[in-house]
């Protein structure tokens, strides 16, 4: 197919219809997105126009822009203050706990360089809470395990962005020179600037964004100069070689404690992110390469194994030394497993800056989130279930 | 501005709240107060539909990707002592837009506009509820002050 436009129009009705199948038997519509991505790709029906894939790029920036925008909203004083001692530890710790786990099987059991185990280690440390969400809704959970959870889920992956962009820059250093330990604390101090660069820019372009709010009179108006303003920034970040999704996610931690009515610019947003949601995992799935799927059998199984080992064995630690319940302690690792947008959103950022490895990595991750996806679902009802915040008869 | 506003206190039961305005043909936008009058939330008819459906919406505005959720209200099984077991501190919305009593009528207007209000609660500066305001109070006094009313 070449004509973009009808490509676009194909691939938003095909995603909204294949979501509205998947429902039926109860997946998120993330999984429908990617399915039909795999399908219309280039390894099997070849729907998909050149132009539109190479966007991959573009669409995924802004995506993970505007996700990471949204996950900013969590450093907000109210929300701060609310959350409490137990889901700041077993969040830190289920999300270093994936990354030390998993970068240490891919580094010692399968003999990867270090910088690919480091990246697949900090992908890893990702959560999708729309299919966790998704789950607690359908089955109306309530109790001090599913308070646990969503406090987890929410926030963790402003933690997955931290570690992201620090071993971003860790594997962009050692891919590109040999290791020395002067060279080491050189990276170590580029990547402090990175985040301190990017905290600047982001609350920089949320003074702006404060500012001309007085000027703002519609709901048009409104979205514009939201949108304009996020664009910005992912602009100037890719520009000054920062890292977008830090200084997207500072934009946002900026805006939610400078403004009054910070919330009406993440509202604004929902108007207009869906088919950019929707745009962004069908490219994710076409994206896949089917034919090196079977050299990765090894390497995905073992993500597949360790990432979940590590957020449970995370996940327990931290419950433990917040004094959790024994069944937040013992169940809330199973609820930890769906992954999508974020950890993508990574991997295509690696399928940029590493073209040798990028195709590896990034047909793992759609891969795996395809499987976890599936399982994932399924595995946090086990959990809420045995932790007794829902009756299933 | 009206002075006399229906507010209600942060534990009130559900059943409660719908009673005082089951005579009404809407539900309008009642501000909820501590016990010093301070303003904490505010409760609209949003927020009773959102009775039918799980809670944590604070949480859910924080996550991408999640799909709507899709409630028939005529269908749903709903607890008959919810109106019991649910209070106005668990429906209402904390984040929500209020004005001071000095913001003149073009800011209140421009806001109402911007942000799809009808209405909004209004307060002191110590944050204290003083009255609301309605869309209509406004338009009243641009008629008024044309000479088209009295």
């Amino acid at each position: 197919m070449s004509n973009n436009i009808l490509g676009l129009g194909f691939i938003l009705i095909a995603g909204l219809l294949s979501a509205k199948i998947i429902k039926k038997i109860k997946f998120p519509a993330v999984t429908a997105y990617l399915l039909l991505g795999i399908l219309i790709g280039p390894s099997i029906l070849n729907l998909v126009p050149q132009d539109i894939l190479k966007s991959s790029g573009l669409i995924s920036n802004i995506v993970l822009g505007i996700i990471a925008f949204g996950i900013g909203q969590n450093f907000s004083r109210f929300h701060l203050r609310r959350i409490g001692k137990a889901v700041i530890w077993i969040s830190v710790l289920e999300a270093c706990g994936a990354l030390a786990l998993v970068t240490s099987a891919f580094y010692f059991l399968l003999r990867q360089p270090f910088y690919i185990s480091l990246i697949f280690g900090a992908i890893s440390s990702a959560t999708a809470p729309a299919a966790t969400v998704m789950v607690i809704r359908e089955y109306r959970a309530r109790g001090n395990f599913t308070d646990t959870l969503l406090g987890v889920v929410a926030i963790d992956d402003a933690w997955c962005l931290i570690i992201f962009a620090v071993s971003l820059a860790i594997s962009q250093a050692i891919y590109a020179h040999t290791v020395a330990a002067s060279f080491m604390i050189k990276v170590f101090f580029n990547s402090l600037l990175s985040i301190f660069g990017s905290f600047i820019l982001g609350a920089s372009i949320a003074v702006l964004l404060s500012i001309i709010y007085r000027f703002v009179r519609t709901q048009a108006d409104l979205l514009i100069l939201t949108l304009g303003l996020v664009f910005l920034n992912i602009g100037i970040a890719i520009w000054l070689n920062l890292s977008v999704l830090l200084a997207s996610m500072f934009l946002g931690a900026a805006l939610v404690n400078l403004n009054r009515y910070y919330f009406k610019f993440f509202d604004s947003l929902k108007m207009v992110d869906s088919p950019l949601f929707l745009l962004f995992f069908v490219l994710a799935g076409a994206n896949l390469e089917v034919g090196i799927l079977n050299k990765l059998s090894l390497i995905g199984l073992s993500y597949l194994i360790f990432r979940v080992t590590g957020k449970m064995l995370g996940a327990n630690l931290g419950a433990k030394i917040s004094k959790s319940t024994n069944s937040v302690r013992k169940y809330l690792g199973y609820a930890l497993i769906p992954q999508a947008g974020v950890a993508l959103g990574c991997a295509l950022i690696v399928k940029g800056d590493f073209p040798q490895v990028g195709n590896m990595i990034f047909t793992t991750i759609v891969a795996t989130t395809v499987v976890y996806e599936l399982i994932g679902p399924l595995c946090t009802k086990y959990a809420l279930k045995k932790a007794e915040d829902i009756i299933i008869h | 501005m009206s002075r006399e506003v229906i507010s209600v206190k942060r534990s009130m039961k559900l059943k409660e709240l719908l009673g005082i305005f089951e005579g009404f043909h809407i539900f309008p936008l009642v501000p909820v107060i501590e016990e010093d009058r301070r303003l904490i939330g505010v409760v609209s008819f949003r927020n009773i539909i959102d009775v039918f459906q799980s809670s944590y919406p604070d949480v859910l505005k924080l996550v991408p990707f999640l799909d709507e959720e899709e409630q028939n209200i005529f269908k749903i099984d709903i607890l008959e002592d919810i109106g019991d077991l649910v209070v106005v501190q668990d429906i209402m919305d904390q984040e929500y837009i209020f004005i001071r009593e000095d913001t003149s009528l073009e800011e209140v207007y421009k806001l109402m506009k911007l942000h799809l209000k009808e209405e909004l609660p209004v307060v002191d500066r110590g944050g204290k509820l003083v009255g609301r305001i309605g869309i209509f109070d406004i338009i009243k006094l641009v008629f008024r002050q044309k000479g088209i009313i009295r």
